[in-house]
């Protein structure tokens, strides 16, 4: 029997070695699918333009584009737009989401991916089958980018001005500590490179406690995290830079709470945290310019694929703006934030796109 | 014992003489009507998508990417499913296929091994993960949830310090020669002379193929599937009929890794890199996918191609509502509801088919 069972573990590892070899040596043409001719495409009406918005998941962040989409139909006159948040984070489903998208219509697309390693292809697939395409709120990692252009928040710098807002309200001393989101993605590895970057230039005056990562899930894990954290070292903290959603929100009530000395700077403008400006318990947030991504993203998407312009360096990355919002600017961010948005729009007309 | 792959066995249940229309009904094994039921359920939901969409239709945009998920997907399942046979479950199945992308990705990044032998490094750590997780098991008597759970705690520390430290970007991103072929040639770009496949198969779900010969042949036509069946199904009888069972349970676990690295590493190719993010979303449909192809969640019973059309179902029900345009709140509570009612209808397929089989006698 042993033997009957050695000779079909034989026979199944021939098969799969066969199977192997036709199929490592079959793959003699290109990929099938590729439909993408590299010339410029011919001029079409704004009203052929079909824009889809695709985050990588459902968050706050993403929340205007869903209203500047309809802002931004009406002002250049597209076909149709579309904002799916239905990829769950999982960077299969969304590939799956671009497509079925691609399959309804759709021809010009700007994405957040939810993977910036893997993004390229995703992008590369796109481009092949003749769409438009832009990285939109994070730029993929690695330096390349196959998308037509990157209108993103440079996450590095957002971070290093965040930490430097927070050195700062701590008086240029003292211990601080980073709480951030998934470990595993790139941009929290920026994120933490620019923090990291801020206290170096303190010379030894900042000392950075610790990084907190993998908190950003939903606002309980937030909240346990703080909380851990301030039994554990609350004494010895004087500042907390969140470069992430949830630990911000729940630092900030966890230290308005316990009435603690400690400086936060949070991200983004959630209105919890401009409230915890308005009443001093948070030093400043970062806050990044959704708005604008979008608008400027659909306008410059809706010129590539109607062949009105062309991207001067296909892959260029363009920063949207970060802004740091302190109780003196609370109330005047905005307008600086639409300011950026219209420079944004001159810039993409004058330099980064050209148009016949 | 009952495997559904024994098909063509001669029937338990002969029916009494004078009703030959029963006979034929009943000369199908209950696995086989189940899965019959799956694929009319698939075939009625791709008809039902298509006629609401024909965007559902189209080979390279919809077909080719869904064909891509099911063989992805199908793999996780028999990773899952190798677990069930032994009446156990692995939940660390998605950190599994995170362990073996991680050992490709340093096989192709730090010592430039070329795509097949850097495949191999992978499924050997996969095995050998798995395998250890199979010889704690048996070793320590603890269950399978339990040891799984921390299994799967323990890996996820593990890959995380692994990336971090051997990567700046949390990713191993390079790819071997053949990678990016894998993920974009269909069996059109599969030539024989001028003959060649279709644009719509993905050439990846010739792993698939391949995974589901090698585990239905372990099943169905060897003495150690059968063996590890009998464990799944009595471990009591199994030892008091002289089967090592610690070594079925290790092998079954271990089978169960190796198919989780093959599973991270079509993940990894679909994807265009390893990160340590691959398998996240593993868990939930590694158990979908055997479950509704009529695998037993308390162990002796498998289906080799249950697995593949519980997956199938799974997906096309998602890539189906996708194209429908189902907005995000809706989504999850659609394929809830379609899931409920194909198992309930599968449910009360049974029970009239046995109220049938009481009367005639």
């Amino acid at each position: 029997m042993k033997r009957s069972f050695a000779r079909r573990a034989q026979l199944i590892a021939g098969v799969a070695v066969l199977v192997m070899t036709a199929v490592a040596g079959c793959s003699t043409r290109g990929a099938s699918g590729t439909t993408g001719t590299g010339d410029a495409p011919k001029k079409s009406s704004p009203s052929t333009v079909r824009v889809a918005l695709v985050p990588g998941g459902a968050h706050p962040y993403f929340q205007p584009w869903k209203a500047t989409m309809s802002k931004a139909k009406a002002d250049f006159g597209l076909g149709a737009v579309t904002f799916n948040e239905t990829a769950e984070w999982d960077q299969a489903k969304q590939n799956n989401l671009l497509t079925s998208l691609a399959a309804q219509g759709y021809n010009a697309f700007g994405i957040f991916g939810v993977s910036p390693t893997d993004i390229n292809s995703t992008f590369s697939d796109l481009k092949s089958k003749g769409f438009a395409v832009a990285s939109l709120g994070s730029c993929p990692a690695g330096g390349a980018d196959k998308a037509d252009f990157c209108l993103s928040t440079d996450v590095e710098l957002a971070a290093y001005r965040a930490a430097q807002a927070d050195i700062k309200a701590m008086g240029g001393h003292g211990t601080l500590v980073h709480l951030t989101g998934n470990n595993v993605d790139s941009n929290t590895q920026r994120r933490i490179a620019g923090v990291k970057k801020a206290v170096a230039e303190t010379n030894g005056q900042v000392k950075l406690l610790t990084t907190v990562t993998d908190i950003d899930t939903d606002v309980q894990t937030a909240q346990k995290a703080v909380s851990d954290l301030l039994t554990a070292h609350g004494s010895a903290i004087n500042g907390i830079v969140s470069t992430a959603y949830n630990p911000a929100v729940a630092a900030a009530a966890a230290v308005k709470r316990g009435n603690l000395p400690i400086k936060i700077v949070a991200i983004d403008d959630d209105p919890k945290i401009l409230a915890g400006i308005g009443d001093g318990s948070v030093a400043a947030t970062v806050t990044q310019n959704p708005v604008g991504q979008a608008y400027v993203g659909s306008w410059a998407l809706t010129q590539i694929q109607s062949g009105a312009c062309q991207v001067r360096t296909p892959g260029v990355v363009v920063d949207s703006g970060s802004f740091v919002v302190t109780r003196g600017s609370v109330a005047t961010y905005d307008q600086e934030r639409q300011a950026k948005t219209k420079e944004l729009l001159s810039s993409f007309k004058s330099t980064v796109l050209s148009c016949s | 014992m009952n495997t559904t792959e024994q098909v063509g066995q001669p029937g338990t249940d002969r029916p009494p003489p004078g009703r030959p229309w029963t006979v034929r009904s009943h000369r199908l094994p209950p696995g086989s009507i189940q899965r019959l039921g799956l694929l009319a359920i698939i075939a009625v939901l791709v008809f039902a998508f298509g006629s609401a969409r024909s965007s559902f239709y189209n080979q390279q945009l919809t077909v080719f990417p869904l064909l891509r998920d099911i063989a992805t997907f199908t793999v996780v399942g028999l990773s899952q499913m190798a677990a069930l046979s032994v009446g156990h479950m692995n939940l660390a199945v998605g950190r599994m296929a995170a362990f073996s992308a991680m050992f490709m990705g340093l096989a192709y990044q730090d010592w430039h091994l070329p795509l097949y032998p850097g495949l191999a490094v992978g499924l050997a750590a996969g095995a050998a993960i798995g395998s250890l997780t199979g010889w704690i098991i048996s070793a320590t008597g603890v269950n399978s949830f339990v040891v799984t759970l921390a299994m799967d705690f323990a890996l996820l520390g593990l890959v995380s310090l692994v990336y971090s430290q051997f990567s700046t970007t949390a990713a191993f991103t390079t790819q071997p020669a053949g990678m990016d072929g894998l993920r974009t040639y269909s069996l059109a770009d599969l030539c024989a002379g001028n003959v060649c496949g279709s644009p719509a198969i993905p050439q990846i779900l010739l792993f698939t193929g391949l995974a589901m010969l090698v585990v239905g042949y372990l099943y169905a036509r060897t003495r150690v599937g059968r063996e590890l069946l009998l464990v799944g199904s009595n471990i009591r009888a199994a030892r008091l009929s002289g089967i090592p069972d610690r070594r079925r349970v290790i092998l079954a676990h271990g089978l169960s890794g190796t198919l989780a690295g093959l599973a991270g590493f079509m993940l990894a190719v679909t994807s265009g890199s390893f990160t340590a993010g691959i398998g996240s979303q593993f868990m939930i449909p590694s158990f979908l996918g055997p479950i509704l192809g009529g695998t037993l969640l308390t162990g002796g019973v498998v289906s080799v191609v249950g697995t593949l059309l519980g997956t199938a179902l799974v997906q096309v029900i998602r890539q189906g509502l996708t194209t429908l345009g189902v907005g995000l709140e809706s989504l999850d509570v659609y394929l809830g509801v379609i899931l409920l009612l194909t198992l309930s209808a599968g449910r009360i397929g049974s029970v009239v088919s046995h109220r049938r089989a009481v009367k005639t006698r």
